[in-house]
């Protein structure tokens, strides 16, 4: 069954407040996905 | 003294044309060789199609800037590669047809030590009959004009439904082997909350068609992600979106035909079926150039070069999905008959899709082609760069830059709304891109934590960030190489 969005959470998800702290957050953690490096796969290390 | 010459100036050949002339001495010749006299940033083209954005805010003229740094620039397109020179031309050129100016039509020989490829893809709206973006009431949201000429058919149908109105609406994949839906995502419910802003939102039917077996596949077989405490599919999550926002969807649909308010589409069950609609935006399917290759003596090389998109150093045997592994991808993006040609961001051919290919029951193929977007195309643009300047640098060919999107992350930032209060974003971050399911087999070929989910105001902040960012990178303004690809 389809998972529905309930008050609170649209209320955590449209809060400014709680959302600056997650901007930060969100901002951290793609920095550390998208900038943690590439590499090749081809030859095991 | 090196001559790099650079086929596009979008995101991919733009990132590389700015690391070569900031890593490069100036005896070095570095010389862009694009149609478009714009650079444009692709992503925000969603909220110009909703008219919160206008088209000038998302691009700027490449020539003045070029001019500056000391990038050599030819507005002309790409014709034909001849990567031995020819009988009369010792060095390697590429055919150039210039598209303005007293030059336009004249033809010029761009010789090169060094080529990238970074031509894109070509929008092949051709394949599907009828897909015209603007006639036939659809419309795409692929470049700025689109955009722009979007906002305007549904401007329009908002000014209708709030004199009473009652219209349908379908975004989604305009093919049977279209990719990008994540930019049809977005679309989707940036124009879902603009009928709600709009106070129209109750006179309009909202679908999403797609060629994907499931929701929140985005051409790369889906994916299980962090969401908060929770771990789940990207089809449940978009699930919960669409069902929060009355979207309807129909999935499994190769669209073969469109006609004034009527999109023909088969289904995975070999139906024929049609959706009638009152403004559509549809994905066309992606192609290559159709660019042709000569040899000294001008015999036809072009698959040596082109397999619909450049060969590089994927494996291109053909196998079945059982069988598709990370190591198919390329990591350097160098063609392997002519070394010093390459091809970063959606220049490339794929070694084959991502998503599971899927066949309707009369043997129609209906499933996402692999997606690439700006993250890759910029890193794997920087990386085909670094190895240049290395290899120039140390006078021998050099491979040392490696990346390949089996060990790559990337974010998706998907608008779901716009408005610094009011506007919503989907975030989504997934590491490998190509998913590798013998590192990662018990969740679907992914790093868990890496890859992740989240809804919220927090997201439309950040793509309006990450819009500014990459603007001012784009300008090459102080200190614009310490943000990240």
């Amino acid at each position: 069954m389809t998972q529905r969005i309930s008050k609170y959470q649209r209320f955590k998800m449209m809060n400014p407040i709680i959302q600056f702290f997650k901007f930060i957050y969100l901002s951290i953690k793609i920095m550390i996905v998208v900038a943690g490096g590439h590499g090749g796969t081809k030859k095991v290390n | 003294m090196s001559k790099i010459v650079i086929l596009g100036a979008g995101i991919s050949g733009h990132v590389a044309a700015s690391h070569l002339r900031r890593k490069l001495s100036k005896e070095h010749e570095v010389v862009v060789v694009s149609p478009n006299s714009n650079y444009q940033w692709i992503p925000s083209n969603i909220w110009v199609g909703i008219g919160r954005m206008k088209s000038e805010k998302i691009l700027f003229p490449l020539e003045p800037l070029y001019k500056k740094k000391g990038i050599g620039y030819k507005q002309a397109k790409a014709i034909s590669f001849f990567p031995e020179g020819d009988k009369n031309e010792e060095k390697p050129y590429v055919l150039a047809e210039y598209v303005v100016g007293d030059k336009k039509s004249q033809q010029e020989k761009v010789t090169y030590d060094y080529l990238i490829n970074a031509t894109g893809p070509k929008l092949n709206f051709e394949a599907t009959n009828g897909l015209i973006p603007g006639e036939n009431k659809t419309y795409s949201v692929c470049t700025y004009t689109h955009a722009d000429h979007a906002w305007e058919g549904l401007n329009s149908l908002i000014q209708e439904m709030k004199q009473g109105k009652k219209v349908k609406i379908l975004i989604g994949t305009g093919h049977a082997k279209a990719t990008c839906q994540g930019a049809a995502f977005e679309y989707i419910l940036n124009v879902e909350q603009e009928l709600r802003k709009h106070k129209v939102r109750d006179m309009a039917e909202v679908t999403w068609i797609s060629n994907e077996y499931q929701l929140g596949d985005f051409g790369m077989d889906g994916m299980l992600l962090s969401y908060g405490s929770m771990t789940m599919k990207s089809h449940e999550m978009v699930e919960m979106i669409f069902e929060d926002r009355d979207i309807k969807w129909i999935l499994g649909a190769g669209v073969n035909k469109i006609e004034n308010g009527l999109a023909h589409y088969e289904n995975l069950e070999g139906e024929q079926k049609a959706e009638t609609y009152d403004f559509a935006m549809l994905i066309p399917t992606f192609s290559g150039h159709d660019f042709k290759a000569y040899d000294k003596n001008e015999n036809d090389i072009t698959k040596k070069l082109f397999k619909g998109f450049m060969i590089v150093d994927a494996d291109y045997t053909p196998k079945p999905y059982e069988e598709w592994s990370v190591r198919d991808w390329p990591e350097t993006y160098q063609n392997p008959s002519y070394k010093n040609i390459f091809a970063p961001g959606i220049a490339f051919a794929p070694p084959h899709a991502i998503s599971k290919p899927r066949k309707s029951k009369n043997g129609t193929d209906i499933s996402p082609a692999p997606p690439r977007t700006g993250m890759p195309s910029g890193i794997t643009a920087k990386l085909v760069a670094d190895n240049i300047i290395d290899s120039i640098k140390i006078g021998k060919e050099s491979l040392h830059h490696k990346g390949s999107l089996g060990n790559m992350g990337a974010a998706c930032i998907a608008s779901a709304g716009y408005g610094i209060t009011k506007g919503s974003g989907v975030s989504i971050t997934t590491y490998p891109i190509v998913p590798d399911y013998e590192k990662y087999p018990k969740t679907q070929g992914r790093q868990l934590g890496k890859t992740f989910g989240d809804i919220g105001l927090a997201g439309h902040w950040l793509k309006l960030a990450l819009h500014y960012a990459f603007i001012y990178k784009a300008k090459m303004r102080p200190f614009w190489w310490l943000i990240p690809e």
